[in-house]
């Protein structure tokens, strides 16, 4: 019994006792350790862009309190008779997508206490909205995904007697495609899509959309994370519409964009990170984040490419089951003032629809290609529209695409 | 008897308890959700069930994916294991009245998040990083090179965060094991590397086996690293899987390759302790 202690040559009993012994505490540990490896598998992250690296100027304050009375474009009306907000209002936008005082403002003015929350991408926001009961009350939705979040009942009409600064929309704004007559949504801000590059490294002027697909920039370019887009541009290349349904157009842009892969660094939503990084010489790009990139890194130039680009746009919608109705309608109408919609332009550097706000956004802004291209550049764009089902059929393709060799 | 069967039938409850509602029946959403289809908006339609999902998952568009994802997480265990080992020998045998202290300091971060940590190699490994930025400050390199995006990133991200999982079983496994043994070898004229090969390395290898499983299995799941420090190439099943929950929303589709990737890790890690167990322990 004691030689067993004693004899240093593992039989067959010790092995098991130190073997039963060892997977004990192992077992216990490897749990422990396990328990915090899953507390530390934080979900998802995907980097959103839009550091606040803009240099405002001197963003004009949202304190013009409009008379109530009749509601012609006066740069702030008040809806009649005054409506009584809950206390209370929960908002879901992006990170860094609004003015620095257009909440401030608006919780001044109706004593409403505001929630605001960023989310990190925008399907960490569809994907809470799409359980009901995410306890928001106002988000901001691409335009193209309005209709599908209206047939799926996630969103509901808007009281339009709560926003009468709606007569400030720009008239192409006032019955866009995807929300006849803006019932059920405000358009919020508007961008284009083309290509970015830092010129400092490349010497020459790119205008093509085949520059992506140059082996000379092989390792320095980036495509955006996102299906729509990276498909857009692979078609608009090949002269076929953005909203094609056609299966063979469709497989050419997937050869197109698998021809690309090797010679991309990554697919990206932040944009502004890998130009301003220098990772990335030559990026798909949305063009207001250029605009916040060009404040880090001056030599980087946005282009609408000559075969154009994409033209799409953001809006504030309500959420169905939202529980502070009335304050999100004026929230809404809030960001509909032409003051605060100037602000909130100046800030993120993104062009809003708001005719009226045009005399108090920051000049350079208004001449700033990248942000506010001409008639010219626009007519070159195309609109991202809803395909429904069809959907499928890019998702297929880029699931493809980003599984494949 | 019968009442010692009850009072155990008794203390295992909860834990049966937890297994059942956390572990079987997700497994079973995920398997019938997998049979389904997606609707035009991204829901679940389960009005025909079929192995449809299941066929495209082997479809030969996916080897690429699931080889990138074995290779990674084998490089990572190996790695975790080769720089674990070391550091959980040296802990236990000359920390001393440390031991607790250093064992602390190596989970002390997990106690930060996991994907701040992986933002941080970020920007230790961009161009303009500090590698890169030391590198070429002293003169080693004129242009920058491309650290980030590249599967040497990926690897170096997740050992980095997996080493924790090696070092703890290691450290038990190796502290464990009866010093006397060793001295045994010596005094029948083993040298150093003998003692180690023939007696240190055979008796913990169970704290092996725990360690190689407790960084494979996370690691072959883990997403969020390849994503902030891989490139375009670079992409795991695990991607593919977020990707089609989150941007296709294609819940079946990625409900198959989920219950496919869990199945398989899940026969591979029993078929792996049952072989190990058999001929290592005996």
């Amino acid at each position: 019994m004691s030689d067993h202690d004693r004899v240093p040559v593992p039989s067959g009993t010790l092995a098991r006792r130190l073997a039963e012994e060892r997977l004990t505490r192992r077992r216990f540990l490897g749990r422990l350790a396990a328990v915090g490896a899953g507390g530390a598998m934080v979900p998802l992250l995907a980097a959103c862009g839009a550091g606040a690296t803009a240099s405002p100027t001197a963003a004009p304050t949202a304190t013009a309190t409009g008379t109530p009375g009749p509601t012609t474009s006066s740069p702030s009306a008040e809806p009649t008779p005054a409506p009584t907000p809950e206390g209370e209002l929960y908002v879901y936008n992006y990170a860094d997508y609004i003015g620095e005082d257009a909440i401030p403002s608006f919780e001044k003015k109706y004593g409403v206490k505001v929630t605001y929350d960023p989310f990190d991408t925008y399907e960490t926001m569809t994907a809470k909205i799409s359980g009901g009961n995410s306890g928001y009350d106002v988000t901001f939705a691409t335009s193209v995904d309005v209709p599908g979040f209206l047939a799926r009942n996630l969103v509901q009409p808007l009281d339009l007697s709560l926003i009468p600064n709606r007569v400030n929309l720009a008239p192409e704004w006032q019955d866009p495609g995807y929300d006849p007559g803006n019932k059920s949504s405000m358009p919020y801000m508007w961008w284009t899509t083309g290509f970015a590059y830092d010129t400092e490294k490349i010497k020459e002027e790119l205008t093509s959309w085949a520059a992506l697909w140059d082996a000379r920039w092989k390792g320095k370019m980036a495509m955006l994370d996102d299906y729509r887009e990276a498909f857009g541009a692979a078609l608009i290349r090949l002269g076929y519409s953005v909203n094609t349904t056609s299966d063979a157009e469709l497989d050419e842009a997937l050869a197109l964009l698998q021809e690309q892969k090797p010679l991309l660094r990554t697919y990206t939503t932040d944009d502004i990170g890998v130009l301003s990084s220098g990772d990335v010489w030559l990026s798909h790009a949305w063009g207001s984040d250029v605009y916040q990139v060009v404040a880090e890194r001056p030599s980087v130039k946005y282009v609408i490419p000559a075969e154009g680009g994409i033209r799409g746009s953001d809006a504030m919608v309500l959420l169905a089951g939202a529980k502070h109705p009335v304050a999100a309608n004026l929230f809404i109408n809030h960001m509909l003032d032409a003051q605060v919609s100037a602000a909130n332009t100046n800030f993120i550097g993104y062009m809003g629809p708001n005719a009226a706000a045009r005399e108090f956004i920051d000049p350079a802004i208004l001449d700033d290609p990248t942000v506010n291209p001409d008639k010219a550049a626009i007519e070159k764009l195309q609109e991202l529209l809803d395909l429904g089902p069809d959907l499928q059929k890019y998702q297929e393709r880029w699931t493809k695409l980003r599984a494949g060799a | 008897m019968n009442r010692d069967r009850t009072r155990d039938a008794v203390f295992l409850l909860p834990g049966l308890a937890w297994l059942v509602i956390f572990f079987a029946v997700p497994l079973a959403i995920i398997f019938v959700v997998s049979l389904g289809s997606r609707d035009q908006f991204g829901g679940v339609v389960l009005d025909t069930l079929g192995f449809q999902n299941y066929l495209r998952a082997l479809e030969p568009d996916f080897l690429p994916t699931i080889a990138n994802s074995l290779r990674y997480a084998a490089l990572t265990t190996i790695f975790s294991i080769a720089i674990a080992y070391p550091i959980a020998y040296w802990i236990s045998r000359y920390g001393g009245r440390r031991k607790t202290l250093l064992l602390i300091l190596v989970m002390l971060p997990f106690w930060t998040s996991w994907v701040i940590r992986t933002y941080a190699w970020m920007t230790i490994l961009r161009d303009n990083g500090v590698v890169n930025g030391i590198l070429q400050g002293l003169g080693i390199t004129g242009a920058p090179i491309a650290l980030l995006n590249t599967d040497l990133a990926v690897v170096l991200g997740m050992t980095y965060g997996f080493l924790p999982f090696a070092i703890l079983p290691l450290y038990v496994s190796i502290d464990r094991l009866d010093p006397s043994l060793v001295a045994a070898a010596r005094d029948l004229y083993a040298g150093g590397r003998a003692a180690f090969w023939h007696v240190t390395l055979p008796l913990t290898m169970p704290g092996v086996i725990a360690a190689a499983l407790l960084t494979f299995i996370p690691a072959i799941g883990d997403f969020v690293t390849p994503d902030l420090l891989g490139g375009a190439q670079t992409i795991t099943i695990a991607k593919v899987i977020q990707s089609l929950f989150l941007s296709s929303k294609d819940w079946p589709f990625g409900a198959a390759l989920g219950f496919l990737l869990i199945v398989t890790t899940v026969v591979a890690t029993v078929g792996t302790l049952r072989i190990l167990r058999r001929e290592v322990i005996g």
